[in-house]
This record gives structure tokens, C-alpha cells and sequence, in this order.
């Protein structure tokens, strides 16, 4: 097991006129499972292409324990990323391919690569029907599957997913959050999750990095991020003058009243006035307020 | 998600909450073992090291300690020391919102004194 630390630094990216990764800075430990989220379009993709050094970038640097990962043999054998499959890409080499013959490119491919604990999940999801399947002939739940499939079977040292549970019934994602923290307690590696259902995460994700407009926002132990944010609700002027000195993400008014996502140290926080109600936020709702940029919550 | 965590407020503290729980409840005794962070982190799915911070949190406070090579028990005298704290907390979660409450609806302190009375005769039987 690597006790590296992948590094990106000031990377840029752009694909044409589009800047996608606009110096970009992030530091991910050996031992953590990360949770990466941002919105449509932020350069999640693009991102985990990069650190796995599957696609090309513009400036910036990418290292592992302080070597370049590009072409690097060494780093490459500590990094998988389980791209997610989609019938939407045709060009994708990989959609083509029967389930068997892309697990078997995995088995090449991974230094790792668990054969048996491989098998056990083909079963367990059922795909062990499938395996003569065209990758790209199987449904969405199927494809992540194999995504998860590929992203476990690996045992790389920094295992990255890329919506994993898109296309997943509930049970199946509760299953496969299981799976991932069996793993972990196992092995201890690093998995990188992408997702856009926060709500199931809760407990998952040690670390969450929040991506906005080519950048990281946050690289955030989860408890201490939340613990940074209220819904401060209440009467308008006794809310206005209780957020005083605090951030103001979001306002919303209704009448006489007045609720608003604030963030502060937690200090601030516990000396909000005891008679406003002062709630804790989810993931879910410290994201919105973070990367909302107003649209969601203030469409007065 | 699961049924026993609420997504609102740190998950560690929770934890802490959920085993403080079954101290009190006899469901965990002293010099009995508690579950250790894997076998939490697997009942409740999450992460390990969250179910750590956790129980860490206790061994802190002197409700749990560590036997080497052996796991996590509960500390003679855990029950009380848990008993004491939530007593403790017990004025500020419980007793001044309902006072609040109170008085936003306009009882007086001898009307909510006679409302504790009478739901405490009502407990009883």
C-alpha cells in the first residue's frame, strides 16, 4: 500500500474555448474516503481523468508521493478510475467490449486486480448472466455495475468513481455504500466517489471536496464542514441583527419572517441568541448554499 | 441512510448519543464490551472513522476505556458519570424551550408548574 499523497497543482484545463479546471489546487491523503461533488458542468470528469493521468491538461501538475504520474509507471499501478459507462458514448472504447473482455483488460491492466472478489460481485449483482454482453447493450444499473465492479476489484491504493450509483435502485445503492466501507475496513485505500444523491451519504464520506467552476471550494473533513453552517429562522429584524458579523449564503422571506443560511466558526454559532431557531444543515443543503449561487434559494 | 441516524448534526456525536443510550438503558453494562468500530461502522454503514471519533469522544470523557488487544468496555461508573451529563444538559435541551414555549403562548410559570405536576402524576401511573 502507497502512504503517497496525490497532488494537483494549479492545474488548467480547457477543452477548445471552454475552461473547464481553472488552477486547481487539491491534496488527497492515503486512508480516507473522499466524496467529490459539484454541479453539472463543474469538471468532476475531467478532474478524475486528469489525477488518474487518462487525460491530457493544460498547465498544472499532478504528482504521487512527489512524482509525476503522467507515463509514470510506477504511479499509474496505485490509481484506478471507474469511469462511468454510458450508452450515450458511443465513441468510448469501452462500450463495445463484452463485460468479460473489459474485466479481463481490468485483470491486465490493475496490478492488484482481486480475481475472486471480482467474481463474488458479478454474482452478487447478477451480471454473471451477462458476461458475453456488449458493455454498451446493458441497462444504466448494469453499466454501474460494472463500474463498481472494476473501481473494487482493483484494489488500487487511490480508487476513484465517477457516479457510481447513477442508475441504481435504492437497494442497490445502500449495497453498494456497504460494500465500499467493507472494503474500506479491509484495506484502508482511498476511494474518491463522485455522486449528486448526497442524501444516502450521510456517515460515508470522511472527507468531502466541493467542486465549483474549475476549482476546489472545499477539501473539508464532512463533520467540521457542517458544523460550520445554521438556518437561522425567526422574526425579520431579530434574525437580521443575530447575523451580523456572520457569512450570509442565502435569505428567504415569508411575511414578517426571515430565514437565512449562515456560516461561522462554531464559537459564532453557539452564540446565536437561544429564543431564534438555529437548525443544522445536510450535505445536501450546505452544498446548495455553497454552489447554489442564489438561483435555487433566492428566486424573488 | 439508515433509520437510526439523522442526517442533521455530526454523526460522531450521534454515535456517542446512541452508546451514552444504551448505557443507561442496561443494554450496555459496566465492564461489559461495546461493539468496536468496524462492527459499528457495518450495523449503522458508515465510515469507520467516524464511528472512531465517536468512541473516542467517550474514552475522552471516561465512559469507555481500552483493554489492550481486546476492544472498548465501559468504564465502572460510566452509568452515573452519563446520568450526571444529561442531567446536566437536561436544563438547557428540555426545560428552557419548553419555558420558552410557555411563555410564547402566554402560561404562566404557576400554569406550566401545575402541567408538570399533573403529567408527572400521569407517568406514574
Amino acid at each position: 500500500m502507497s502512504e503517497g499523497t496525490l497532488k494537483a497543482t494549479r492545474l488548467c484545463k480547457s477543452y477548445g474555448k471552454k475552461d473547464v479546471l481553472r488552477g486547481l489546487d487539491l491534496e488527497l491523503v492515503p486512508g480516507c474516503i473522499y466524496g467529490l461533488i459539484g454541479r453539472n458542468g463543474a469538471g468532476k470528469t475531467t478532474l478524475l481523468s486528469i489525477l488518474t493521468a487518462q487525460n491530457t491538461w493544460d498547465e498544472g501538475e499532478v504528482t504521487l508521493n512527489g512524482e509525476p504520474v503522467w507515463e509514470n509507471r510506477h504511479a499509474l499501478d496505485q490509481l484506478c478510475f471507474a469511469r462511468e459507462l454510458s450508452p450515450a458514448l458511443k465513441t468510448g472504447g469501452a462500450n463495445g467490449l463484452r463485460v468479460k473482455d473489459y474485466l479481463r483488460a481490468a485483470a491486465i491492466y490493475y496490478p492488484n486486480w482481486d480475481v475472486a472478489y471480482a467474481e463474488r460481485l458479478l454474482k452478487e449483482f447478477g451480471l454473471d448472466r451477462e458476461r458475453k454482453t456488449r458493455v454498451d447493450k446493458l441497462s444504466k444499473g448494469m453499466m454501474s455495475m460494472v463500474t463498481i465492479t472494476l473501481a473494487l476489484a482493483s484494489r488500487a491504493p487511490f480508487t476513484f468513481l465517477d457516479e457510481p450509483v447513477a442508475g441504481l435502485d435504492v437497494v442497490a445503492r445502500e449495497r453498494f455504500y456497504q460494500l465500499l466501507l467493507e472494503d474500506y475496513g479491509e484495506t484502508g485505500r482511498t476511494f474518491v466517489v463522485s455522486t449528486h444523491i448526497l442524501d444516502e451519504t450521510n456517515g460515508v464520506f470522511e472527507r468531502v471536496v466541493i467542486l465549483d467552476e474549475g476549482k476546489v471550494l472545499e477539501n473539508t473533513p464532512t463533520d467540521s464542514l457542517l458544523e460550520q453552517f445554521r438556518l437561522v429562522d425567526g422574526p425579520a429584524e431579530a434574525v437580521e441583527a443575530a447575523c451580523t458579523g456572520l457569512k450570509v449564503l442565502s435569505r428567504e422571506t415569508l411575511g414578517r419572517r426571515l430565514s437565512c443560511v449562515v456560516r461561522g466558526t462554531p464559537e459564532q454559532l453557539a452564540a446565536l441568541p437561544a429564543d431564534l431557531d438555529a437548525g443544522a444543515l445536510n450535505l445536501q443543503k450546505v452544498f446548495v448554499a455553497l454552489c447554489g449561487h442564489g438561483e435555487v434559494l433566492n428566486h424573488e | 441512510m439508515n433509520e437510526t441516524l439523522s442526517d442533521q448534526g455530526a454523526i460522531y456525536l450521534q454515535i456517542a448519543h446512541m452508546i451514552e443510550d444504551d448505557i443507561l438503558r442496561g443494554i450496555y453494562r459496566e465492564e461489559e464490551q461495546v461493539p468496536s468500530t468496524n462492527e459499528l461502522a457495518r450495523a449503522l454503514r458508515i465510515n469507520p472513522a467516524t464511528a472512531a471519533k465517536g468512541i473516542n469522544l467517550l474514552v475522552e470523557q471516561g465512559i469507555l476505556y481500552k483493554r489492550r488487544g481486546i476492544g472498548m468496555f465501559v468504564a465502572p461508573g460510566a452509568g452515573q458519570a452519563v446520568r450526571a451529563s444529561r442531567q446536566a444538559a437536561f436544563y438547557k435541551r428540555f426545560v428552557c424551550p419548553m419555558v420558552k414555549e410557555a411563555a410564547g403562548l402566554g402560561l404562566t410559570v404557576q400554569q406550566l408548574n401545575e402541567m408538570v405536576a399533573r403529567a408527572a402524576e400521569e407517568v406514574k401511573q
